[in-house]
């Protein structure tokens, strides 16, 4: 079970993604609707994955991405984005982040995206779950 | 001797029939919703914006603002499609409402844009709901394109505002 952080301005976003990690038997730990929120969660707790929107107002992804690897290298993040066509997720997994889901997420998505991160986390009847 | 081919891309070939493109298949795959017919791109002086319309612009070297708007009972049933069973507390059911209509938007207009005309990255703004019914009315050098998808629960209007010159009339409809 990952400790997962879901950072997105976007209401419907937090409740789907946190919907569909809690199905795949992750521990959400946090919610931020904006960077500085998540910065200070990060602060304070430890997740081991965090998913990012990319677009937010305010800081940019990039930004993010460099205030939270300089207070952890090792939590792990996953860029949220609905275009993926685009030098900034290239310079977003450049600059350490280790995935990326192009929207719409879906509950599969996620599981591909996690998996490639943390192949342990790989169970079959992850897969079965998600079937139902 | 070689002919040299000139490649002409304009905003309403390259960036407006993928969006429209787009709008229909998200409709249709993701949220299950026919789309029984889309309107001829129509060129008008004005527009007036649906109650539930979404806005966002793009910045780099193709500049464009874009408006989705929905038709109340087509943005309820959005709603039930994405929240997929799941209680929704009175409290935060018009927040609800409102993110659904700006995460479909964003989705649709970023999934659809690339950039045919230099390849350059294209920013799009967080999208902004534009809260009851509005009027847009365009300067000289300005021009509008809009679009409507019907389907049964009600129609979406798509909206593109963008500079005079860019857009062509002579379209081939027939690629959607």
């Amino acid at each position: 079970m990952l400790k997962v952080l879901i950072v997105d301005d976007s209401l419907i976003m937090r409740r789907n993604i946190k919907k569909y990690l809690t199905s795949l038997g992750h521990n959400i730990i946090g919610e931020a609707k904006n960077a500085n929120e998540a910065l200070d969660f990060c602060k304070e707790n430890k997740p081991n994955l965090i998913t990012m929107d990319i677009s937010m107002p305010g800081m940019n992804g990039l930004e993010v991405i460099n205030k939270i690897k300089n207070i952890s290298q090792y939590f792990s993040i996953i860029m949220i984005t609905s275009y993926g066509n685009n030098s900034f997720v290239k310079s977003a997994l450049q600059e350490g982040a280790q995935g990326y889901i192009l929207k719409p997420v879906t509950a599969e998505k996620l599981y591909e995206s996690i998996s490639k991160i943390y192949p342990e986390y790989l169970k079959d009847e992850d897969l079965e779950n998600l079937d139902e | 001797m070689e002919k040299k081919i000139e490649v002409v891309h304009t905003y309403t070939k390259d960036v407006l029939l993928p969006i429209i493109k787009r709008v229909k298949s998200y409709m249709e795959t993701e949220m299950k919703i026919d789309i029984f017919n889309v309107s001829e791109i129509a060129y008008p002086k004005n527009i007036h914006l649906k109650k539930n319309t979404i806005m966002l612009g793009t910045s780099g070297s193709i500049k464009l603002i874009i408006t989705l708007g929905y038709d109340d009972i087509l943005l309820n049933k959005l709603v039930e499609m994405f929240v997929d069973g799941d209680d929704v507390d009175d409290y935060e059911s018009e927040e609800v409402r409102n993110s659904v209509a700006c995460e479909i938007s964003n989705t649709i207009i970023g999934n659809a844009i690339d950039n045919p005309i230099d390849n350059s990255d294209i920013y799009i703004t967080p999208p902004v709901l534009v809260s009851e019914a509005k009027t847009l009315y365009k300067d000289k050098f300005s021009k509008f394109v809009f679009v409507t998808f019907a389907t049964k629960y009600g129609d979406v209007q798509l909206t593109a505002v963008g500079p005079k010159e860019q857009f062509e009339e002579e379209l081939d409809f027939k690629e959607i």
